[in-house]
């Protein structure tokens, strides 16, 4: 009872928090960061199903991304819809175009499977960048009106400034966490873990492996579309420069950094890998070689991510801490 | 129409002997240390630029200029493999793959900030010497480009096939730990390969600067290509390997030449998606050796 007692009061001080930001930091600068990081937790929670949680890694997560912001914007630019109805359009999809290419490369393991996936990523970004009749090529898509107000439940809901946009984005966050922790407890869960740990061991026990990495592939690059659609009515502009290579690996490194098996981590590698370029502009035209130089360090120091490292310290020091209680003295957590 | 035809087939097969260079070395590392290096690019474009300024500043020529770049830039890659790469041997793909990519971003950074964006051109001297065979053209310098991408295979093959240190290397491509369970030095065998690795890729970044240009940007599009010829070749088979970077060259030549020139980035990726819809086993098939 406690323990629930303590959870409680631990959720409710964290919703205040999350509530209480835009007034405590009003300035639009830090709202924009505050938006950037709430698209870039759900590209991060969505790439964590694929590689924390079903093994498979991606480097292409950026196409997909691209994909639902250029269907969201150009349905409704071309066709006057409205976002709450493109937005679920860009998602779906984003999906089925990471359902074909999932079928296709899935069958792939290991590096093949990254550089596949990250070659998909340049043949996206190079349609974008030629078809100029659909997606105005480098010029990019400007003028993509904001979603509409209407009303919910005699909430008048409207899209104006940078605090709206925060609010819906945590509702975002929300429901994509909501969604994933629904999966990730469920059999379909159980079955992607399988397939991380042994795929050979998974499927002597019946498990459909393909299935399984297929639908994880799936709702990823879904919820990558979703994102997208989402960036492009904050933004209002987009272009090929975002959705590159260099983006699939920065969401990448976010799922990493937080700690890949948990659905904190990738929130928490999400905000930090948001604010910490921030920091770094004032370095100016060495920004991305501070930045190299960070990850090349970071990968050789700290290779369970920044939460995973921290977990273990904290298990180590408590075992030196507490006495020896004999064989199978089990900890914590 | 049949001239330019042979001309884009000789220029493909120029341009392919040089993606051989370059995946022949990403192969290598691949097979031996099991490390994707995203930074192969960068080995090639901090070449190109060594034998640049050996040309620029000492007045060398091409081919003496094309040897510094190889010795320099295969100690650099030693170092390299020392410094970073030796501590993560054997930890998850993944974190290799976000390791080199890091160390790709920060050398391509680096040598913007250092060199600057502008495209340079490696005057090898040798373009004003030009041969003309029923219509077709080539000059000077592209025929000592391909007479030394050649070489340089053949001198690799060799020193695989052959040599005390091949046979090492290929042991311990095989099984690291039975390699050194017979004796060999693997820490050595690692040094070795990155630095052949990386004085490959140098005399590649030299010879596309003499041919095109050099600029820090010029490696992220040729290291994805050259694994996707890794790919295909199969990791490890050099006779794979050759081939499958000759049919990007073409490919990359004639399709750029007759189809759209706009999409020749895309055509390496359109091959390989058919390769896995149609020849999953790879280019030259059968079994992993």
């Amino acid at each position: 009872m406690k323990g629930n007692l303590q959870k409680a009061l631990l959720a409710a001080a964290l919703i205040a928090a999350l509530v209480s930001m835009p007034r405590l930091f009003s300035m639009d600068y830090y709202l924009h960061i505050f938006v950037m990081s709430e698209i870039y937790a759900v590209l991060a929670l969505s790439l964590s199903l694929l590689v924390g949680f079903t093994g498979q890694v991606s480097m292409g997560h950026a196409a997909f991304y691209g994909m639902g912001a250029y269907t969201s914007a150009i349905l409704s630019i071309r066709l006057g819809l409205s976002f709450w109805v493109t937005f679920w359009v860009a998602g779906i999809f984003a999906g089925l175009a990471a359902f074909i290419i999932g079928k296709l490369v899935l069958r792939l393991r290991g590096h093949v499977l990254a550089i596949t996936t990250a070659f998909f990523g340049v043949l996206v970004a190079v349609v974008m960048n030629n078809w100029i009749p659909v997606t105005n090529g480098p010029m990019g898509i400007t003028g993509i009106p904001r979603p509409s107000p209407f009303s919910f439940l005699g909430l008048n809901i409207v899209l104006e400034s940078r605090t709206d946009y925060y609010f819906l984005g945590l509702v975002f966050v929300a429901g994509v966490l909501y969604f994933l922790w629904r999966i990730e407890n469920s059999r379909i869960g159980d079955a992607m873990i399988a397939v991380r740990e042994n795929e050979e061991l998974a499927a002597s026990i019946g498990i459909d492996t393909m299935k399984s990495k297929v639908l994880a592939f799936t709702i990823a690059g879904a919820l990558a579309g979703l994102a997208g659609a989402f960036y492009a009515h904050y933004i209002l502009f987009i272009s090929p420069v975002t959705f590159t290579i260099n983006e699939s690996i920065n969401i990448l490194v976010m799922v990493i950094f937080g700690g890949m098996s948990t659905l904190f981590g990738p929130v928490l590698g999400a905000i930090c890998l948001t604010v910490l370029p921030e920091l770094l502009r004032m370095a100016g035209e060495l920004r991305l070689v501070i930045y190299g130089v960070a990850l090349v360090f970071f990968i050789i120091k700290m290779p369970m991510g920044v939460w995973g490292t921290f977990r273990d310290r904290l298990i180590n020091y408590r075992k030196k801490m507490t006495p020896h209680r004999g064989p199978g003295g089990r900890l914590p957590f | 129409m049949v001239t330019v035809f042979f001309q884009q087939v000789l220029n493909g097969i120029i341009l392919g002997c040089i993606y051989a260079l370059i995946a022949l070395g990403l192969s290598l590392i691949f097979g031996i240390l099991e490390i994707a290096n995203f930074a192969h690019g960068e080995f090639y474009m901090i070449g190109a630029f060594m034998a640049l300024f050996s040309i620029s500043a000492l007045k060398a020529p091409f081919i003496v200029a094309l040897l510094i770049a190889m010795a320099g830039m295969g100690i650099l890659a030693a170092v390299i493999e020392r410094a970073v790469f030796r501590p993560i041997v054997g930890k998850p793909l993944i974190n290799s793959m976000l390791l080199s990519f890091g160390l790709s971003t920060a050398l391509a950074n680096l040598a913007l900030f250092f060199f600057k964006a502008d495209p340079r051109k490696i005057t090898s001297g040798l373009a004003r010497y030009r041969f003309s065979f029923h219509g077709l053209f080539v000059t000077g310098e592209r025929l000592t480009i391909l007479a030394l991408s050649i070489i340089l295979v053949a001198l690799l093959a060799w020193f695989i096939q052959y040599t005390r240190t091949g046979k090492a290397m290929r042991a311990a491509a095989q099984d690291r730990v039975a390699a050194q369970l017979a004796g060999i030095n693997i820490r050595r065998i690692y040094s070795i390969t990155f630095a052949i690795g990386g004085a490959l890729a140098a005399a590649a970044g030299t010879m596309v600067g003499a041919m095109f240009f050099v600029n820090p940007e010029m490696g992220f599009t040729v290291v994805l290509k050259s694994f996707v010829i890794v790919i295909m070749g199969g990791f490890g088979k050099i006779k794979g390997v050759i081939i499958a970077a000759i049919l990007i060259g073409l490919v990359e030549s004639l399709g750029g030449g007759f189809i759209s020139y706009a999409y020749k980035d895309a055509y390496p990726f359109l091959l390989l998606m058919l390769l896995f819809i149609f020849k999953p086993e790879g280019i030259t098939g059968g079994d992993k050796s």
